[in-house]
């Protein structure tokens, strides 16, 4: 059993339910049973029609409180099952929302959307099948056991034996299966991608001129698949056989030793009849639990893994003794002795920097210096795990708190487009702004010529299933998004770096003009930034190496020329 | 019906005696279970009679031990000729979809914007599995019984038959079918809600930040919520159906056990069946039922697979036929590229993506392709490789025409572009891609020339070692360099370069732009770029706009002559 089951709301009661509904279903399991050997039994000893049919109605009343009782577990155990996997959902994107991109560094922007898009589905078989088959198993073979001793001892003895046998035999055939199935789940795994890699890579193919011939390798390897799978299929279907076996040969052996003692006269009709009915019940649960095993273990897996997700600490909010004013000339950011750890990897170690009233700052450093992490810092994204950040004279542990964030605009390389309207892709951040203010945003953008040119002007969709916007065109959005907020802060996070030299350089031409009277933070690799900020910080190695202005940074001959050094020799040569 | 006849029959046809047999052993496995109920049954009653002589049912007494083992031996064998037949058709539909898939492979993006469309595609593929497995088979097996049992009854009693094979119509045929007719639009709907659910959740996560930093984070989760309750209502919709089904059935069983019980009975007692046979016919009547409830659900399930049959067959909608080929590509010492007054239109389009274009690259030449997105680049290199004729003028390689070289053309031109595909096979293997017959010796000189020698010597498992999946193990640049020691491999004359330094850190893309200036000295080397390092080594410099060529010259040429260059130059280099 599930150590969180109890935990779940309502499991308690539905667990009482479910284990009194199946305990009145033993129960009617067995008349059943009684009442159809009855009839068979008279009708046998010649007994008239209406004899028997009375008997017959019994047995089909029975069997319909059976079914009746198993339709209303059925339904409750859903019902449990739909409210707990609803209420995992909610929490789980609460959390993932709370923990912010951190999380989806930690665990992967994708498997987040698998877990939960296809996980909670599977929580909630697995809570749906949980309860009503861990009862059954739990009471009616007792239940019928119980009964067939009263009937027959030694048929009792033999069901009582052979579960026992039955379950460590299934544990044993699992556990060898498994080895065959661990051992040979890397040759296994690339087999079974080779068809997506070759799919995916049929471009590379192609160029290769080796796209026709692939043909031939991925019948073969689809064979060779196939010859592997079936090999690990015969382990993997041994339980379900040995359960089969089993639950048979037992109600065979049953029905036969029954037949010895009816000739000797030690049994009578009826019983035997009632006893042979009864075996493969006495079966049912366990074949059912081991036919749902898939099921079972895949929901266990996904259950684990919300869990795990549930039980990241949450980002306290700090004390806050003043509230945070907002943005101004006056106003000063000191991040003192900061550290950030992300998994094993520490990214700084001791990062000391001010940033102070309208400046512009730019951020400049190899890839893996610490550029984005620093952005993400400044955003909130990123808690660090050590040191502080002094806001006008109030320490706080992390940046993470509202009223900060509210006053961010941030830009990173990729924005994203949601898929709706121009309109509400530009005013997403001020869902009330009328048209007028969206069409002055992109105008200052230089997006109102392209949306001009779109048949539905602003009401026309972008984003997944709408236009394909260019690269520069999706920064352009991102900008406007900004410029409509009248946010005194603005964070970017590379926004050029994918775009072609003549996009950045209109780019560069927008978005000049735009960045005074406020705080920005440039983070980027392309080194012409760099002459418009007032400004500098280099950072190499989470560390920063040099702050100042173009000109005095060029006097210093230190990090910041070398990295004009290696940019200018690509030129140079 | 129809995607059926294209996507399943064939392969249903081709594999028909595996299938059959399959469903023969599905079907003997319930049969030996009824069987083992039936002689169970037929052995108490006989015995009760406590005849002289144990040896009167011996037979019985050996039929049950043997249908006691049997069922479990066929059902495993069953599963296992199951999924073997049904791996078998996989393989066959992969092999199928990646043939119609191959030829179009260069213009799947254009035809289709989605995301993952080939993960999706094999997805696909995996999930039509269930066709067989979930749907085919157990109806098959069910329709099976329902016919033998109709046909053995009729032996004894034919309107009895009539009167069972009517009863037994309703869970073989008509449950199933209004359970087809009554959740076809609710099962089409609940996929329709999951789709929406999924694209709301990757909305959210992918744009976290965005939430996060707008404040609409509740307003995001409200939202969410509301949707994902209405996917849960619908699929609560589908689970109380299928649990309600499941008990009339049940329930409807139990009054068909009670009407053969009275029938054999009756027979009994007019002397027609012996008496021994009234527990066998009676007892054996739940188990056979038991192979036929569960066709309800196979039916129900076909709306599940439209989507997966829609999308494969628009793959095959579309099936370009290939040029013959024709040219001689033996003799490409000396290769020249030519457009002459080329034109190219994409289809509904009003204008030319490429306008007029002329232009030679002779052999050896180093030639730079600038220009915004979208200024004809792309185009330029299609027209080149022959993937697209010209609407206008003529495009040549080597004085024959591009596009009737085919797949051919790849001998003569080899392209590095802006993600190349790394297998997840070995380092080696993926070098290899270029030439299988290279020695190891070859593999490791080019792995020298592109700069990968001491990374491969820091590997596990040196150039054996296996990339992780799509070459996570690799850092951009590395890939790029691998994807570049495969061409060297390659060795054509032509090397078309089309982005290869996108989303590169300075330093890489210097280093990168290094190595392919020292490794493809002696090629001719088409090269698109987004920026302008390395142009001083070009012999010649092309500007596109608008699908014509704005500027051509030398470095110094354009350096001197051009402003715009100028200042895009100075941009880059950092000096503006």
């Amino acid at each position: 059993m599930d150590k969180n089951l109890l935990q779940y709301k309502g499991s308690k009661q539905a667990m009482a339910l479910i284990g009194l509904l199946t305990a009145v279903q033993s129960i009617a399991i067995i008349f059943q049973a009684i009442y159809l050997a009855r009839a068979i039994t008279q009708l046998f000893q010649g007994a008239d029609g209406s004899i028997a049919l009375r008997s017959f109605v019994i047995f089909v009343v029975a069997n319909s409180i059976r079914h009746l009782i198993q339709w209303v577990k059925e339904r409750i155990s859903y019902n449990f099952a739909d409210q707990t996997a609803k209420e995992f959902e909610q929490l789980l994107l609460r959390k993932i929302f709370d923990l912010g991109p951190q999380a989806l560094g930690k665990y992967g922007s994708g498997n987040l959307v698998t877990l939960g898009l296809e996980g909670i589905p599977k929580f909630r078989k697995y809570l749906e099948l949980l309860l009503p088959r861990s009862m059954s198993m739990a009471i009616v073979p007792v239940v019928i056991l119980v009964y067939v001793f009263t009937q027959d001892k030694m048929s009792a003895i033999t069901l009582f034996l052979v579960l026992p046998i039955l379950i460590i035999f299934l544990i044993l055939i699992g556990m060898m299966s498994q080895k065959k199935i661990d051992a040979q789940m890397d040759t296994y795994r690339l087999l079974s991608r080779h068809f997506v890699d070759s799919l995916r890579g049929i471009v590379t193919l192609k160029y290769l001129g080796r796209s026709r011939a692939h043909e031939q390798s991925i019948a073969v390897v689809s064979d060779k698949y196939r010859i592997a799978t079936n090999r690990s299929l015969r382990f993997a279907f041994l339980s379900s056989f040995s359960l089969d076996f089993f639950a048979s040969l037992s109600v065979a052996v049953v029905a036969v030793e029954l037949g010895l003692r009816l000739i000797n006269g030690q049994m009578l009709l009826e019983p035997s009849l009632a006893i042979l009915i009864l075996a493969p019940e006495y079966f049912l649960p366990v074949r059912e639990l081991g036919n749902d095993f898939h099921a079972t273990a895949d929901g266990k897996d996904a259950s684990e893994q919300i869990h795990k997700i549930l039980d990241e600490p949450e980002i306290q909010k700090p004390q806050i003794v003043n509230p945070i004013k907002s943005w101004d000339k006056q106003s000063k950011l000191e991040l003192r002795d900061l550290q950030v750890q992300m998994e094993e990897q520490t990214i700084f170690e001791g990062l000391n920097l001010t940033l102070q009233g309208h400046t512009k700052i730019g951020i400049i450093g190899h890839s893996g210096a610490g550029k984005s992490t620093l952005i993400d810092v400044l955003s909130g994204f990123t808690v660090p795990s050590g040191g502080q950040c002094i806001l006008d004279g109030e320490p706080l542990p992390h940046l993470a708190i509202e009223e900060w964030q509210d006053q961010i605009a941030y830009i990173p390389q990729h924005p994203s487009i949601f898929p709706d309207t121009v309109l509400n892709n530009v005013r997403f951040y001020e869902p009330d702004a009328s048209l007028a203010e969206v069409e002055e945003a992109a105008k200052r953008v230089g997006l109102d010529q392209l949306v001009a040119a779109f048949p539905n002007g602003y009401d026309e969709p972008i984003g997944a299933g709408g236009r394909v916007l260019s690269g520069g065109e999706e920064q352009r959005i991102a900008v406007a998004r900004s410029l409509l907020q009248r946010r005194q802060i603005l964070l970017f996070d590379e926004p050029t770096a994918h775009l072609d030299i003549e996009t950045e350089h209109d780019m560069k031409q927008m978005l000049l003009p735009l960045l005074d009277d406020k705080l920005v933070v440039f983070a980027t690799h392309r080194i012409h930034w760099m002459r418009e900020m007032d400004t500098i910080v280099v950072l190499e190695n989470g560390k920063v190496v040099e702050t100042g202005s173009h000109e005095q940074l060029l006097r210093t001959d230190g990090a910041y020329c070398r990295l004009l050094e290696a940019r200018g020799k690509g030129h140079a040569v | 019906m129809n995607l059926y006849q294209r996507h399943i029959l064939p392969y249903a046809r081709k594999y028909r005696k595996t299938l059959w047999s399959t469903i023969i052993l599905g079907t003997l496995t319930i049969l030996s279970a009824a069987m083992l109920t039936f002689v169970s049954g037929y052995l108490i009653s006989r015995t009760s009679e406590r005849p002289e002589n144990i040896l009167l049912v011996y037979i019985p007494v050996v039929a049950v031990r043997t249908f006691g083992i049997s069922r479990a031996a066929l059902r495993y064998m069953e599963r296992l000729l199951g999924h073997n037949a049904v791996l078998k058709i996989i393989a066959d539909m992969r092999v199928q979809l990646y043939h119609v898939l191959e030829p179009q492979a260069l213009f799947i993006r254009s035809r289709f914007q989605t995301g993952d469309l080939l993960g999706t595609l094999a997805d696909d593929i995996e999930h039509l599995q269930d066709v067989y497995i979930r749907t085919l088979f157990p109806t098959v097996i069910g329709l099976f019984l329902f016919s033998f049992s109709v046909i053995v009854l009729a032996v004894y009693d034919w309107k009895f038959a009539i009167i069972m094979g009517l009863c037994l119509a309703v869970v073989a045929f008509v449950y199933p079918m209004t359970s087809l007719y009554l959740m076809k639009k609710n099962q089409r709907e609940s996929k329709k809600l999951h789709s929406r659910l999924y694209n709301t959740m990757t909305e959210g996560i992918f744009g976290l930040r965005d939430w996060m930093i707008s404040g609409r984070k509740e307003q995001f989760l409200f939202g969410f919520l509301e949707e994902s309750h209405e996917s849960h209502e619908m699929d609560k919709k589908l689970a109380y159906w299928q649990q309600s089904r499941t008990a009339q059935l049940q329930i409807f069983s139990g009054l068909l056990v009670l009407l053969v019980g009275l029938w054999a009975g009756q027979q009994a007692a007019a002397g027609s069946l012996m008496p021994t046979y009234i527990a066998a016919f009676t007892l054996v009547t739940l188990p056979i039922l038991e192979g036929m409830i569960p066709i309800s659900h196979a039916i129900e399930r076909l709306p599940a697979y439209d989507a997966s049959l829609e999308r494969i067959d628009r793959i095959h909608e579309q099936n370009p036929i290939n040029e013959q080929l024709a040219n001689d590509v033996s003799d490409l010492a000396n290769t020249t590229l030519t457009l002459t007054n080329a034109s190219y239109r994409y289809d509904g389009r009003a204008e030319d993506a490429v306008h007029n274009v002329t232009l030679t690259i002779r052999a050896g030449e180093k030639v730079a392709v600038l220009g915004k997105s979208g200024a004809g680049k792309s185009t330029l290199i299609q027209l080149l490789l022959g993937t697209i004729k010209p609407t206008e003028g003529k495009v040549t390689v080597n004085e024959q025409t591009a596009a009737k070289y085919g797949d051919d053309i790849f001998e003569v031109m080899s392209v590095l572009n802006q993600k190349p595909y790394l297998f997840a096979t070995t380092v080696e293997n993926n070098l290899k891609l270029g030439d299988s017959n290279a020695t190891v010796e070859e593999v490791q000189q080019v792995a020298e020339q592109v700069g990968l020698y001491d990374m491969i010597q820091s590997l596990p498992a040196g150039i054996k070692t296996q990339m992780e999946e799509t070459g996570q193990r690799f850092s951009g640049g590395e890939r790029q360099r691998i994807a570049l020691g495969r061409i060297l491999l390659k060795n054509t004359p032509v090397v078309i370069l089309d982005e290869p330094t996108v989303g590169l850190d300075p330093v890489t893309e210097l280093s990168l732009v290094n190595t392919l200036h020292q490794s493809l000295l002696d090629k001719t080397v088409v090269w698109i770029t987004h920026h302008l390092m390395g142009m001083e080594k070009m012999d010649r410099i092309i500007f596109m706009d608008d699908g014509k060529i704005v500027m051509d010259g030398t470095h110094e040429e354009l350096l001197a002559s051009n402003e715009r260059y100028r200042q895009l130059y100075a941009l880059d280099e950092g000096m503006s």
